[in-house]
């Protein structure tokens, strides 16, 4: 097990994870454009074991299948269901963080600060990103991996233009280690770099009027993949916040229970530990959501994000339009008109009835 | 020294676990087993529609005793059924028994189709049109407006826009002055790039709004709700009180972008209502214009609506005769909490009858002919 001040601390670290699957995603991006070489590196997959694991995956496994469409039953009784069984999940896991505490104030040896060795600060994320629902970096990974994939589709038709391009991609990745190790705004400063290379040698091209809906498309698409990387970097942000509100609260029961155990007041049962450490945390979250950076920086994570849907938008609106369908913006024009329209005849509507009225009246 | 806790022994390490098992387990078949969940049974009938919006007229079983009816405006946000969420837990319901006219308004759940409303068409448009099909079935000059949450502050600014067409105004836990910072949605809200998210959704999801009421308290209502329920699972009527709130927790209409826009800028990032800056179509809300008796209502513990948003509103009417209410408890607690039952929907009751006077049906009174001429005289103005 990792040492909690370690795994928080080096939390930043994880991105790794991300990082990995980001440059499997640059190197298919390459071969999109360039004979194939290299394979896609994928996290590995932490276990663990006993009873817990038993557990754990009956209980995955689980709420998986709630999560998943069917009819079985009402909508909102699947609903409470999973997350019944979500909220039991994050229970259990505050179990197994209990019980080596437990053991230490058995042996009398549990402190402050000897917590943090007894703390599994993996299984203290997994209570945590239940909690808030945090996004993973598996999922952005993701969301990267099918943006290559539209990207693929552009590759033939683009190849003449690929040449500096996928030399500022390599000359990105190669930084990959130190981003590693680094704070979250490398990772933005390396892509701003690429984007910028980009930008000005290949990219010119594209600003070139009328020469193709092909070429918008991968520059669309580039400017949304830059936009997803200035989000990557705000939740990372803000996910390092609640991690290290999250320490700082539990830092606080320990305290409460040590304090307890020290004035030989009984603490009887797991649920009276579950209900200290949810009244704790509701209180140290709420101090941190009502601080002016927190509130700036959860701004700034959704402005990020609209950003991402906005281009993804603009993206799809420019692939769709050789197709017959009705697009985003043309359904906004027919709104508006129905809008307005349905206005003025409510409008001239009350007008006759006013003067229906008038003349009834006379 | 005594040792605390319960010495983690496997056997009742597995025993605890199986029995959080045979909670879920049990809890799960249970579950399956609802297959309705009923909410809003007070039986009513649909007397005005238009767009998506209904108006429905509450049946009065018993007789009726406050001669002036009632229309009841909730929010935009989540379903105004919360007000009549169970019989025994149902404000609406014992309005009724207090011998109220009851109507109420279903704002409907906006699609794309309707991005571009906007406060002028909630305001001047649908509750206007809503407040005048009521004065005319019922021959009343003005009726009994009572607004909750939202659906307060547009009462409020309707009372203050219409005051010759309301008789008396009754606000619960409605935000007015939206400088303060006690309440956490008041304080994100001052961050939130609103053009960015209604250009994004256009709509912008219910679900959006309920991440943000569920970080309110986040492990109270992610965790330890679904956790406590476990113990009340197999009681099917306990379980289903349950399930009623959350269906009502998580049946959230989307927001048509353009009023919401305006809602968030003009009055959570600007307090344009409090300044008397806010323009509401071409007209300019002056809270000094509410003129009618004002019962406002807060709740001392709300966490979404803090008594700071709500309060002052009783120092910027321009009626004397006001009343600041007091509700011990938080924000739902005031729709389904039994102090409610037993205690907010008696005052609210008494307030009105009170209030109703002599207020007689199909006549024209000098008071409204008079606030009539008001209205003709401040439109001339502003033109």
């Amino acid at each position: 097990m990792e040492k909690t001040s370690d795994f928080f601390d080096t939390w930043l670290k994880s991105q790794e994870t991300f990082i990995e699957n980001w440059t499997a995603t640059a190197k298919k991006l390459q071969e999109s454009f360039l004979p194939p070489g290299g394979t896609g590196g994928k996290a590995p997959d932490i276990g663990g074991q006993g009873v817990f694991d038993l557990y754990n995956s009956w209980m995955t496994a689980v709420v998986g299948a709630l999560k998943e469409n069917g009819d079985s039953c009402l909508k909102i009784v699947k609903d409470t269901l999973s997350k019944t069984f979500s909220s039991s999940h994050a229970h259990t896991k505050l179990y197994e963080i209990w019980l080596p505490l437990a053991e230490a104030v058995r042996d009398n040896i549990l402190n402050a600060e000897s917590y943090k060795e007894l703390i599994d600060p993996a299984k203290y994320k997994e209570i945590m990103d239940t909690v808030f629902g945090l996004t993973s970096a598996r999922a952005i990974s993701e969301y990267y991996d099918q943006a290559v994939r539209l990207m693929q589709t552009f590759g033939a038709a683009a190849s003449g233009f690929v040449g500096p391009w996928t030399d500022a991609v390599e000359k990105g990745t190669k930084t990959f280690p130190q981003l590693a190790e680094g704070r979250p705004e490398s990772l933005l400063n390396v892509f701003h770099a690429m984007f910028n290379a980009f930008d000005s040698t290949f990219g010119r091209a594209f600003h070139v009027p009328a020469v193709g809906k092909d070429r918008e498309k991968i520059e669309l698409l580039l400017r949304g993949l830059d936009d997803l990387s200035v989000y990557l970097a705000k939740n990372t942000e803000h996910q390092q916040m609640m991690y290290a509100a999250g320490l700082a609260a539990m830092e606080k029961v320990i305290e409460t229970v040590a304090g307890n155990v020290r004035d030989g007041k009984e603490m009887t049962d797991f649920s009276e530990f579950f209900n200290l450490w949810i009244d704790v945390n509701e209180k140290a979250y709420y101090a941190l959501f009502k601080t002016e950076p927190f509130s700036k920086l959860q701004g700034e994570l959704l402005d990020s994000s609209l950003n991402v849907r906005k281009h993804f938008f603009k993206f799809m609106e420019l692939y769709l339009y050789d197709f017959p369908i009705a697009l985003r913006s043309e359904m906004d024009d027919l709104y508006k008109t129905m809008y307005e329209l349905k206005k003025k005849v409510k409008g001239l509507e009350k007008e006759i009835n006013k003067l229906s009225s008038q003349e009834a009246g006379l | 020294m005594k040792t605390p806790f319960v010495p983690p022994d496997p056997i009742k390490v597995i025993q605890e676990l199986g029995e959080l098992n045979r909670k879920l387990i049990k809890g799960a078949s249970t579950l399956t087993g609802v297959d309705d969940i009923d909410v809003g049974t007070a039986p009513k009938e649909l007397v005005y529609e238009e767009d998506k919006l209904k108006l429905y007229h509450y049946k009065q079983e018993g007789k009726v005793t406050c001669r002036v009816p009632v229309l009841i405006v909730y929010a935009l946000v989540n379903r105004q059924y919360m007000l009549d969420l169970q019989p025994d837990r149902s404000i609406v319901r014992n309005l009724l028994q207090h011998g109220m006219d009851l109507y109420i308004i279903d704002w409907g759940y906006p699609t794309k189709a309707d991005m571009y409303l906007t406060l002028d068409d909630y305001i001047n448009g649908y509750l206007n049109n809503c407040v005048d099909h009521i004065r005319k079935t019922t021959k009343n000059d003005r009726i009994n407006l009572m607004g909750i949450c939202q659906g307060g502050t547009f009462s409020g600014i309707y009372s203050a826009l219409y005051p010759q067409k309301v008789k008396n105004l009754v606000t619960l836990v409605a935000p007015f002055d939206f400088s303060t910072n006690d309440g956490l949605l008041f304080n994100w809200a001052k961050h939130m790039n609103v053009d960015a998210l209604v250009d994004a959704y256009r709509v912008i999801p219910g679900d959006f709004l309920n991440a943000g009421f569920l970080m309110l308290m986040p492990f109270t209502l992610n965790i330890r709700k679904y956790v406590d329920m476990l113990d009340v699972i197999e009681d099917k009527e306990k379980l289903l009180n349950f399930l009623r709130m959350e269906k009502w927790i998580f049946d959230s209409p989307g927001q048509a972008g353009e009023c919401l826009r305006q809602f968030i800028k003009d009055c959570y990032q600007e307090n344009k209502l409090v300044k008397g800056e806010l323009k509401v179509g071409d007209r300019v809300v002056d809270l000094k214009d509410i003129t009618m008796p004002l019962l406002n209502i807060y709740a001392s513990a709300d966490h979404l609506v803090p008594p700071a948003a709500t309060k002052p509103l009783n120092d910027l009417v321009g009626t004397a005769d006001k009343t600041l209410y007091e509700f011990k408890g938080g924000h739902i607690g005031v729709f389904v909490g039994s102090k409610s039952q037993k205690e907010l929907a008696p005052a609210i009751s008494q307030w009105l009858h009170k209030r109703a006077g002599e207020e007689t049906a199909s006549r024209q009174t000098k008071a409204s002919k008079g606030a009539d001429r008001q209205e003709k005289n401040r439109k001339h103005r502003n033109s």
